[in-house]
């Protein structure tokens, strides 16, 4: 467990490392900061005051001493804290993240079953449909059309922003509906697998009714790829957070991750980076704890 | 498994009393009395010397104000928290401060707080955004209470510019706080103060009830919205979420304009696109040939741009750099004439009768229309003879290479400098950091235009510098850019600047 939990430190400084560099590469941030016919002494000195007239390893360095004490730096754009910057933001994204996540199972887990046990039905084949255009269909299209029809047409959904709970409703379709569409089909074929096996023969012999067969002792061995599923996708919704924050004018870190780039405003894209990326590696580490929960055949000893 | 759904049940519910609450906040203002604007970003700081953007000023300028304004309805220049200003000599004016003005904490308004708001404002380490304004100021004098005589370098006859750019800050206040903090909670002594702000999703600012002037009539709320997306803002527009929507795409017009609770205001912006076709030798290429640069001037049809692609809202230029407004505008240069046949001679004359192949550097997606519009001045080259190979350039790394001269022989731009000839012209200074031509002659117009105090004369000398640039042709004057803004009908009196400033004076709302 502690060495699983060790393992990430590379990880964790080989991404930042990768995303400073690249960044580094991009540009000079003072092209976006300051107006184009900014005197070049002003430019200097505006250089030298934000350390970014520091060679490359001297820059990263110091930003990683930093991120170990928590201090992620200052926002060049901003000139605020990088943390802050981004930890007022991270609620909207969780939030989002969240709501989309619960749309997908809440939908999706019932939709998989419900199309395995009635394989080759009428509901199968309309799942397989929805999985299919959910799958097909990008996020930012699907944005664009849901507005125009909700907001636009219908008049039923606000076109974006925060704070209402029909505010939510848009863009948590939108970035769960690509999650329905997965999930729904890997529950689907796992299911299918499930109930061919001699357990659920057994179980329906010993006279179970149907609903326990299949919720309980199919779907919980049907589980563990949804769940090793539910747990890459949580941090791949951050890919898809991009696009619909900037749609739905949601006020999250990936709409700042984008403009803080387009800016090369680096302790901001660093500080989301890594932050994304210990996300990802946490959720990966509960989704394998969560196993063992499951599965008690799986153990760590 | 159900432990952790029921968690996220719970989180779920907790987040939506959450929002309940904020809801139930912002209500306490009537919607009808509430002017929502949609902007494309969150501003970055709220002190409205801490950077030039309009999503920045706009907001900010609501609630800490400048000396002076120009009023885009009659082009003059109008007292602000100055009421005038006179040249006490070529290097001195004298500003003269509305008296029995305080900040909306107390502080009066008075030449102390100018002094001090001087001082920050040529503090490069401060107030970088601004260099360019505020390296000629010098020193500042306190007269009496109600007067401050600044005192510049050198003449400095673009002085009335720099006071509409100088917003007055509270001295003790600023001093207490800093500038970081300052920037996220302004005080000022505008007619709106400041609320709220919730990052990236609102700004909330509710009327100052002690302003010192006539705040907009029916406007007792104020909220600035970032909508990054350009389609979301126009949608927004439509179904009343937003009373007034910036940076419309160009595409998004016509629909607005077609609606009966909506209006389309149409702005002239100060962006001044041209082609760039350098002269200097390090460019080496078959413009250093003046026929070549004549010829591609009469290549282009800006006309056929402006109507097939900005539906003939954006002005086409008379062959110079300046506005028909500007001082300098010189109403005899008249443009190269739209003629390829006279083009393909020209280039016959200079060598070239089977044309050449060059590089077209372009910005992709960093104007409206940059693509489209270099595509259709691709075409119009290939008709001539000019294969150009286009060379999209992502927003960063055309600012760059711009800065440092590499966007030669040819490519497109579209910049703005503030709204006075000499930063328009001295782009083209020699020693510019950007400058594609280099002429001793027109340095020496250029130097002398800044520092010509007699309206009459400045605006000759640049008369002067701009038929030099067209007889030299470094340039292929096309057009002038266009803003869209889209409002609800409720809204009375828009109309925001070139430079994409929304001022709130004069504005109502039924």
């Amino acid at each position: 467990m502690i060495r699983r939990l060790l393992a990430t430190v590379p990880v964790l400084i080989g991404i930042s490392f990768i995303s400073f560099a690249l960044i580094y590469l991009s540009g000079d941030p003072t092209d976006f900061l300051l107006p184009v016919n900014t005197p070049e002494e002003t430019r200097r000195a505006f250089r030298a005051a934000q350390g970014l007239d520091q060679p490359f390893l001297v820059q990263f360095l110091d930003f990683l001493a930093k991120a170990i004490t928590g201090d992620f730096g200052t926002s060049l754009r901003f000139q605020q804290s990088a943390g802050s910057l981004v930890w007022e933001r991270l609620g909207a994204t969780g939030e989002l993240a969240l709501a989309a996540m619960v749309i997908a199972l809440a939908i999706g887990i019932p939709g998989g079953t419900i199309a395995a046990y009635r394989y080759g039905s009428v509901t199968d084949r309309a799942v397989r449909a929805i999985s299919l255009l959910g799958q097909a269909v990008p996020n930012f299209y699907l944005g664009v059309v849901a507005v125009i029809v909700c907001a636009v047409w219908l008049r039923i959904l606000p076109s974006g922003g925060r704070g209402t709970v029909e505010q939510l409703i848009l863009p948590a379709f939108t970035l769960g509906f690509g999650l329905v569409a997965l999930i729904a089909r890997v529950t689907r074929s796992c299911m299918l697998d499930a109930l061919r096996q001699d357990y659920i023969r057994t179980a329906r012999a010993k006279g179970l009714g149907e609903n326990r067969v299949v919720w309980k002792h199919a779907l919980r061995n049907a589980f563990i790829p949804v769940l090793t599923i539910i747990g890459l996708q949580f941090g791949l919704l951050l890919n898809g957070v991009v696009v619909t924050e900037i749609v739905l004018s949601w006020p999250g870190i990936g709409r700042l991750a984008i403009q803080s780039i387009y800016a090369r405003d680096f302790p901001v894209v660093q500080t989301i980076v890594f932050l994304s990326a210990f996300t990802f590696v946490m959720l990966n580490l509960m989704v394998d704890l969560l196993y063992v929960v499951l599965d008690p055949r799986i153990s760590y000893k | 498994m159900r432990g952790s759904l029921r968690a996220f049940a719970i989180g779920f519910a907790a987040s939506l009393l959450a929002f309940a609450a904020v809801a139930a906040n912002a209500q306490s203002v009537p919607r009808n009395r509430t002017l929502v604007v949609a902007q494309n970003f969150d501003p970055q700081s709220l002190w409205p010397n801490g950077t030039t953007a309009s999503t920045n000023l706009n907001p900010g300028g609501a609630i800490v104000e400048p000396l002076f304004w120009v009023n885009p309805r009659t082009s003059q220049l109008e007292p602000l928290l100055a009421t005038a200003f006179k040249m006490d000599s070529p290097t001195a004016y004298r500003v003269e401060l509305r008296k029995g003005v305080s900040f909306s904490n107390g502080e009066p308004m008075n030449a102390d707080a100018l002094v001090h708001t001087l001082k920050v404002f040529v503090d490069g380490a401060v107030t970088p955004a601004y260099a360019l304004y505020s390296t000629p100021l010098d020193r500042f004098e306190k007269i009496d209470d109600h007067t401050v005589v600044i005192h510049t370098k050198n003449p400095y006859p673009a002085m009335a510019l720099v006071l509409t750019q100088i917003h007055v800050i509270p001295p003790a206040y600023w001093q207490q706080v800093g500038h970081a903090k300052f920037a996220q909670q302004p005080v000022g002594t505008g007619p709106f103060k400041l609320t709220e702000w919730v990052k990236d999703d609102r700004v909330v600012m509710d009327r100052n009830p002690n302003y010192w002037g006539t705040a907009p009539k029916g406007v007792e709320r104020v909220i600035w919205k970032p909508v990054p997306d350009d389609t979301a803002r126009a949608v927004g527009l439509e179904t009343g979420e937003y009373d007034i929507a910036a940076s419309l795409a160009v595409g998004a017009a016509p629909r607005i304009q077609g609606q009966p609770n909506l209006q389309l205001v149409s702005v002239d912006s100060y962006r001044v696109f041209n082609m760039i076709l350098s002269t200097l030798p390090k460019h080496q290429s078959p413009l250093l040939d003046k026929r070549v640069r004549y010829a591609i001037n009469h290549a282009i049809d800006s006309d056929a741009i402006v109507k097939n692609l900005f539906f003939g809202k954006a002005r086409v230029l008379q062959g110079q750099l300046l506005r028909k407004q500007q001082l300098g505008f010189d109403p005899d240069i008249k443009g190269y004439a739209f003629d390829p046949e006279k083009a393909k001679a020209l280039l016959r004359e200079a060598g070239f009768p089977n044309g050449f192949d060059i590089d077209f550097k372009i910005p992709s997606g960093r104007y409206a229309q940059d693509r489209e519009v270099c595509e259709a001045i691709a075409g119009m080259l290939a008709k001539v003879g000019i294969r150009t190979k286009i060379v999209a350039l992502e927003g960063g790394e055309f600012l760059r290479q711009l800065r440092v001269q590499e966007l030669g022989p040819l490519s497109f731009v579209g910049l703005a400098p503030p709204d006075d000839p000499h930063f328009q012209l001295s782009q083209y200074r020699s020693d510019w950091r950007y400058t594609f031509i280099q002429s001793a002659e027109l340095d020496r117009l250029i130097d002398e235009g800044v520092k010509e105090t007699d309206v009459a004369k400045r605006g000759a000398l640049y008369r002067q510098a701009s038929r030099l640039l067209h007889e030299e042709a470094p340039t292929v004057p096309l057009f002038l850019g266009v803003d869209f803004y889209g409002a609800s009908s409720r809204v009375k009196g828009l109309l925001p600047t070139g430079d994409q400033r929304i001022y709130l004076y004069g504005l109502s709302l039924e």
